[in-house]
């Protein structure tokens, strides 16, 4: 067991937020922080499982003087890991790859995963290119990951082991209303 | 590799609408329509590992102010047509799709045959508006009215490129 949880580790991301876009994966992580922190920078996806690092990396392409922060599962990049390769060739300074690695398919069942058995993301991705790269456990290396990649050139990918457990929030069925919102406030966003 | 004018006309409708962002796993046919956007520093293009890959990226870029194109071949789109469905559909995500017509007349690889038949299919059953123009006078009529058509729904639509087209691809 984990003593960090998605949904305090997103409550304590969300706290040091300004003006970072965040893009949620489907399922857990969106619904966390859209009950959490709902916020025009959200965005989040619910459907294209795996697709959620290329969506920020299609952000942080983009927009590079806004910096973009991925909340991804363990589950959905093992299906995008090609997506590492192509962040550490793009390699986006404005780009923060987070996981919440609960180490199982939380929304189907809670299935392990293999980062459960043998695969680290961390070292995954230091192998695909991208040489920042932390995994962390507890809330203070929690607060010493969110410290660097607020202020560090990326691309970043920082590995959250958090406990198992679905979350209760409720599901939001607009998503072109939320694709809308999020795309309106970033154009509102003044280029930095 | 020597011009193909198709190609350049592909590259120049897009570009005329202002698409400066492409993704691309690459193939033999549109790879001439990528040594014409390779060439031009005004547009940057992306490869990704896979075509899914880039319908998320293209997705996350018109999420920041931008139009995108995925330039790949026909068997690609089974590659991608869960994204297709559940981001781009269900989101109203515009892009446009440029896809070569593997395996259809003159194909050599019969592994390419099965696909072939069915892209046509695959993207009425998504709903995606798609051109499939078998000369440059077809291609200069649809393809400019097929990207507006992609803006103005806010969906993704497709330019199939067929061998009469292209010329195909050889052995």
């Amino acid at each position: 067991m984990s003593p960090l949880t998605r949904a305090g580790a997103t409550k304590y991301l969300a706290s040091r937020l300004k003006n970072e876009v965040v893009v949620s994966n489907l399922g857990q992580a969106s619904l966390d922080l859209l009950a959490i922190a709902d916020r025009p920078l959200n965005c989040y996806t619910f459907g294209a499982m795996g697709q959620c690092s290329s969506i920020g990396l299609g952000i942080a392409i983009g927009r590079p003087d806004v910096r973009v922060i991925c909340l991804d599962g363990d589950g959905s990049l093992l299906m995008n890991l090609g997506s590492l390769c192509t962040i550490a060739a793009e390699a986006p300074k404005n780009y923060v790859l987070m996981v919440w690695d609960n180490e199982v398919h939380q929304t189907t069942g809670g299935q392990a995963t293999a980062t459960a058995r043998k695969a680290s993301l961390v070292g995954i991705a230091r192998g695909a290119g991208i040489e920042k790269g932390v995994e962390v456990r507890t809330q203070e290396e929690l607060e010493r990951a969110v410290d660097r990649i607020l202020k560090e050139d990326g691309p970043f990918i920082v590995v959250v082991k958090i406990d198992k457990g679905p979350s209760t929030a409720p599901f939001d069925q607009d998503l072109i209303g939320q694709a809308s919102r999020f795309r309106k406030a970033l154009a509102a966003l003044p280029a930095a | 590799m020597a011009e193909q004018s198709w190609a350049k006309h592909v590259a120049d409708v897009l570009r005329r609408n202002d698409i400066r962002l492409y993704a691309t796993v690459p193939d033999y046919i549109v790879s001439h329509v990528l040594d014409v956007l390779w060439a031009d520093p005004g547009v940057r293009v992306v490869t990704t590992t896979r075509e899914e890959e880039a319908v998320g990226l293209l997705s996350g870029a018109w999420l920041a102010g931008h139009r995108g194109a995925l330039l790949m071949q026909n068997s690609g789109l089974g590659n991608c047509t869960n994204a297709l469905a559940s981001l781009n559909m269900a989101s109203m995500i515009p892009m446009v799709l440029v896809m070569s017509h593997r395996g259809d007349l003159g194909e050599f690889n019969p592994a390419q045959v099965p696909m072939g038949r069915a892209v046509t299919h695959i993207l009425d059953a998504l709903g995606i508006r798609w051109i499939r123009p078998t000369s440059i006078a077809e291609l200069e009529q649809q393809t400019d009215g097929l990207v507006k058509l992609c803006y103005v729904s806010a969906q993704p639509v497709a330019i199939v490129l067929p061998s009469e087209l292209t010329g195909g691809k050889r052995g």
